[in-house]
């Protein structure tokens, strides 16, 4: 006779090991590997954070086999990379894409930092809306956990007690407290990385500072918002100089939305806005100017 | 839908604790509390009682040993080994009592629930749930050194019982290490009674 204690017990150790036949061990920075997930046939996930070169990696699969594997790519905004690895037959992780996670639920987050897989448990403590990573990126949902981590737990999956991946688990998107990467972001990802190797994003070459818009000008010039972002830095030679936006130049609105902080500039700033003008309007020498500016791809190392 | 299940969860586990809280004892060396023991033996007509615990939970050659129903009883080192950290204690039961029941099979799984028993602070009897972490891999014939739990054990809990759900021994929780609860599998432990009672008898 089995007890629903017993039950629990058993459901939660077929979650591990079902799930972890995907979950493989990553070899490419010195002392432990790192965890990857087999996501897509020959694809496998990992953070790139730890992956501290970009040859010579190997990968260790759940059936004990180190196979050599090529780096497709990495996304050091989203902390993604993927490895590609030749002709295997090993099996992908099941996806729970279709219902988030809930506050609460139950969950499990997998590593394998060396020939065995390792189990960690606790549940949601956070289930939000979209959010943007420091380097810009803009990831589906924010999910945060109570759980303990552990040492090579970044790139692991984090499961459900069906064992089915709710996303990639990395300590490095926000301070060493563990997030994890939803499904959805990681997709996107993976689908960009495999096709092009870099994720596009693109930029303007601006540093900006919030600034209060005076009452008496905002009444001058007929704004209704209070906060805009002051122009504190300009890349020579950088989009946003060649179309001429200037020092000193208060931005206020891009792409007819209001800005208000740097997030609001990076948020009309996906891949897809590389050379299509955009229209941005300034405070110039105390007169509202409008003027089109035209984002370039931001070079791999910069960071905004 | 789904059958709600917690409340049956809670009532299990609390009767499963309560189970694992008789085979559980308080050791003490110098008057003060110490660590917590396994009841690994209950004794016969010709031997005496063992309790097992760990060897940095006794000081000296022997101890006081208080068991779950607050009885307190003298007990004497038979074997102590610090590089296995363990120790036995003998001792002269006064009733009859459930010993713990080591699980032999099936192997410990990763994920599966595990619960440790101790006395945190002076708590006595304290229950703690988590998972298996990691398994090490089994060479032939060899048991694992340790078994490593995803738990917060306190200082109080050494010495005392890592069970599985159904209540069976697995493991002497010894300690912690690197934020994991490192036990000593109950596979070892009966090897080592073995050992120390070989070299014990004449």
């Amino acid at each position: 006779m089995s007890t629903v204690l017993q039950s629990l017990s058993a459901e939660l150790a077929d979650a591990v090991q079902s799930a972890g036949r995907a979950v493989v061990a990553i070899h490419a920075r010195r002392r432990i590997p790192a965890t990857g997930v087999h996501w897509r046939p020959g694809a496998v996930v990992a953070t790139n954070h730890t992956i501290s070169r970009d040859e010579n990696i190997t990968v260790t699969l759940s059936d004990g086999i180190t196979v050599p594997a090529s780096l497709a790519g990495r996304d050091p905004s989203t902390d993604l990379a993927v490895l590609k690895l030749a002709g295997q037959s090993l099996p992908t992780a099941s996806l729970r894409a279709d219902t988030p996670p809930r506050v609460g639920e139950l969950v499990i987050a997998l590593g394998r930092p060396g020939p065995s897989v390792t189990a960690s448990w606790g549940v949601m403590s956070r289930v939000d809306g979209p959010w943007r990573t420091w380097q810009g990126a803009e990831i589906d949902s924010l999910l945060r956990l109570d759980l303990a981590i552990y040492d090579g737990f970044s790139g692991g999956p984090l499961i459900d007690g069906g064992g089915r991946v709710l996303g990639i688990n990395t300590s490095a998107l926000a301070r060493g407290v563990p997030v994890t990467i939803p499904v959805a972001t990681v997709e996107r990802v993976v689908t960009e990385l495999l096709e092009r190797g870099t994720i596009r994003r693109a930029y303007l070459g601006i540093g900006t500072q919030p600034v209060r818009v005076p009452k008496s000008l905002a009444r001058k010039l007929e704004l209704t918002l209070d906060t805009a972002l002051l122009i504190v830095s300009v890349e020579p030679g950088g989009p946003a100089d060649r179309d001429g936006l200037l020092l000193g130049d208060v931005l206020l609105e891009l792409d007819g939305a209001a800005v208000s902080d740097s997030a609001d500039v990076l948020a009309k700033l996906g891949g897809d806005r590389v050379g299509r003008p955009l229209t941005a309007r300034v405070i110039r020498g105390g007169q509202v100017k409008t003027l089109q500016v035209t984002p370039g791809e931001r070079p791999q190392s910069q960071a905004a | 839908m789904t059958t709600p299940v917690a409340g049956g969860l809670a009532q299990e586990l609390a009767a499963t604790v309560d189970e694992l809280r008789r085979m559980t004892v308080q050791v003490r060396t110098g008057g003060a509390a110490s660590g917590a023991g396994v009841l690994w033996s209950a004794g016969g007509s010709e031997n005496g009682g063992l309790i097992i615990t760990n060897a940095h939970v006794v000081r000296g050659n022997q101890a006081t040993i208080e068991l779950s129903d607050g009885t307190a009883v003298r007990a004497r080192v038979v074997a102590h080994d610090r590089k296995r950290d363990l120790a036995a204690l003998d001792f002269e039961p006064y009733r009859a009592m459930v010993a713990a029941v080591v699980r032999g099979s099936p192997r410990l799984r990763v994920g599966e629930l595990v619960i440790a028993i101790g006395h945190p602070g002076g708590l006595v009897g304290a229950a703690t749930l988590g998972i298996i972490h990691a398994v090490e891999s089994e060479g032939e014939g060899r048991t694992p050194r340790w078994i490593r739990a995803d738990m917060r054990l306190a200082p109080g809990f050494s010495g005392g019982p890592l069970a599985d759900t159904t209540g069976r021994l697995v493991g002497v929780n010894t300690m912690m290490q690197g934020g994991l609860a490192l036990a000593v599998p109950a596979a070892a432990v009966e090897a080592w009674v073995r050992r120390a009672h070989a070299l014990a008898a004449p």
